[in-house]
């Protein structure tokens, strides 16, 4: 462990930054504060070093060609497919790898959701869902002429406000959807407890795990979820990449979505049957590099550890939480305003200053945070606000981008104090 | 700092502050709500033409940036007695002209939301 860490075991960042070749660029002119991990992450040498020798030693079609170069690219991804499961503590054949999160979502709503929800079903999502884990279920409920209805959230803090969950639950939802960790709240769901009470009605849970993987130890068995989605670039793999964990029997009865090569077990010209198990689900030629990818930037977050990962951003989210008051003085914090029950991201917003203009004062110390809807215009709709800024961390983050970001609010404070 | 104090100077936070033209009209020709969906921002642009298709009042409401609140608000000054034709023919340097200043490519689009939603309306209110 000790490449990576203290003496006390925890992360040194000052150690882990020297992974990252980014972090010594200068764009714009400025040393780089990313604080944007949560849209993506910054990739590790490692990651990128994995994809170079695959590409450069095992490169081949996955699954075709019948000489030793086909098998070692075939072993190359499915290895790598059985690396990404051992992360998620989830048998291999229960993974599906596909280009990204948002695929996989989609994938839960027009296979499983299509399938299963009829006319009058309900659909539950909560109000602060990621545009990508609620549009697929509108498009569902539409096309079954279904209803949604919707976990509300505190019109001030933005919290879900989980004890709403029974009354709807009383409506015997189909499907209850949402995520693991809000792309904008931060705060993690209490996932176990929600999970039985969804069962208890004969639900299923279905859960977007982008912000949560990368941030915090996560083993799915333990959480009660029926799919739980995941991306890879939030994680320093690739852009393209994310899989779809699915219950077997769940996976074993659904449909595929997309068809073509690779999927099948035998065509004729008028009609085909499909390949059995996640197979079904990946027509076309993998994206074997992607998966390499992000086997290897499952190695390196397990290197550092993931407890030590979730320590490290519990501290430096602390610490924001702490001085954003002094910084910006008519702040509002969204989620809770504790660092723990929140994972990797704090989001905020000023009568003072516009997120869109914190950013722009921001970059020109370098400091690269997120201002906007962060693609849950709904949730933001709920709060009455038309942006927010978000900050996010990373095992790279260390106090200097956080010093760096303290005095560009102060900046923005004092230009817009005038 | 320099560019900083150049995008956010004096003139532009003024127009953040207290807008021109800021408000609802009585009975516009044609109101239309402009988005900028990337981000947000929000912007209700109100129009009075006369028949000759001449803007005789403006008003804007909305939330949004200091860019994009600024910018309306320095382009409504510019509109009344100017024709449909002349303001559907302003583009980008236009509005750079009018905030003194060149904004960067990641808030064209703040700078631009009056500019485009009116085009939208003198549209609107032309096929109407
Ligand atoms: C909570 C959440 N869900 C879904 C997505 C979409 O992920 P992807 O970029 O892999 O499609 C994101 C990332 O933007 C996210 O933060």
């Amino acid at each position: 462990m000790s490449a990576w860490h203290r003496a006390d075991g925890s992360l040194d960042p000052r150690k882990v930054r020297a992974a990252y070749p980014i972090l010594a660029t200068r764009p714009g002119g400025n040393p780089l504060h990313y604080l944007d991990s949560a849209a993506t992450a910054q990739r590790p040498k490692q990651v990128v070093d994995a994809v170079s020798n695959f590409l450069f030693t095992a490169n081949a079609n996955p699954h075709r060609g019948a000489y030793a170069l086909g098998t070692a690219a075939t072993d190359a991804y499915e290895g790598a497919r059985a690396r990404v499961a051992r992360f998620l503590n989830v048998p291999a054949t229960e993974l599906i790898m596909l280009g990204s999160a948002t695929e996989a979502l989609n994938l839960v709503a027009r296979s499983w959701g299509r399938a299963n929800i009829h006319r009058g079903d309900l659909i539950v999502v909560t109000e602060a869902e990621h545009h990508a884990n609620l549009i697929p279920w509108q498009q569902v409920a539409r096309e079954a002429d279904a209803d949604i209805e919707f976990i509300p959230v505190d019109d001030r803090t933005g919290e879900i406000l989980w004890d709403r969950l029974d009354s709807l639950l009383k409506l015997r939802p189909k499907v209850v959807a949402l995520a693991h960790v809000s792309n904008v709240l931060g705060s993690i769901a209490p996932l176990a407890e929600i999970a039985s009470h969804v069962h208890a009605v004969g639900a299923l849970l279905s859960v977007d795990g982008c912000q949560a993987v990368s941030n915090m130890p996560v083993s799915i068995p333990e959480l009660g979820a029926d799919f739980y989605a995941f991306s890879a670039h939030k994680m320093g793999g690739l852009f393209s990449g994310g899989g779809l964990w699915a219950r077997a029997d769940l996976l074993a009865e659904m449909a595929p979505i997309e068809t073509g090569g690779d999927m099948i077990r035998e065509v004729r010209l008028r009609d085909a049957t499909f390949a059995e198990g996640t197979q079904r689900f990946e027509a076309g030629t993998p994206d074997a590099s992607g998966t390499v990818a992000l086997a290897a930037a499952c190695d390196f977050l397990d290197e550092l550890g993931r407890a030590a990962i979730h320590e490290h951003e519990t501290r430096l989210l602390a610490r924001v939480l702490r001085e954003l008051p002094d910084a910006l003085p008519d702040v509002r914090i969204l989620g809770t305003p504790h660092a723990e029950g929140r994972a990797g991201l704090v989001s905020f917003s000023s009568d003072l200053v516009h997120a869109h203009d914190l950013a722009t004062i921001l970059d020109r110390r370098g400091v690269a945070i997120r201002a906007g809807h962060h693609c849950a215009m709904p949730l933001h709709e709920q709060l009455e606000l038309s942006a927010t800024a978000r900050v996010s961390v990373a095992p790279y983050t260390d106090d200097d981008d956080l010093d760096a970001l303290f005095e560009g609010l102060r900046d923005a404070r004092a230009i817009f104090s005038r | 700092m320099g560019g900083m104090d150049d995008l956010y100077r004096e003139q532009i936070l003024e127009h953040h502050r207290t807008p021109h033209n800021h408000g609802v009209l009585a009975e516009p020709s044609v109101s239309l709500d402009g988005r900028n969906p990337s981000c947000g921002d929000v912007i209700t642009m109100q129009l009075v033409l006369d028949a000759a298709g001449t803007i005789t009042d403006v008003a804007f409401s909305g939330r949004g940036c200091a860019i994009s609140q600024a910018s309306a608000s320095l382009l409504t000054d510019e509109l009344r007695g100017k024709s449909a034709d002349e303001i559907l023919a302003l583009g980008t340097p236009y509005v750079m002209e009018l905030l003194g200043v060149e904004v960067g490519p990641s808030r064209v689009h703040c700078a631009l939301l009056g500019l485009e939603t009116t085009q939208k309306a003198i549209e609107r209110w032309r096929s109407r």
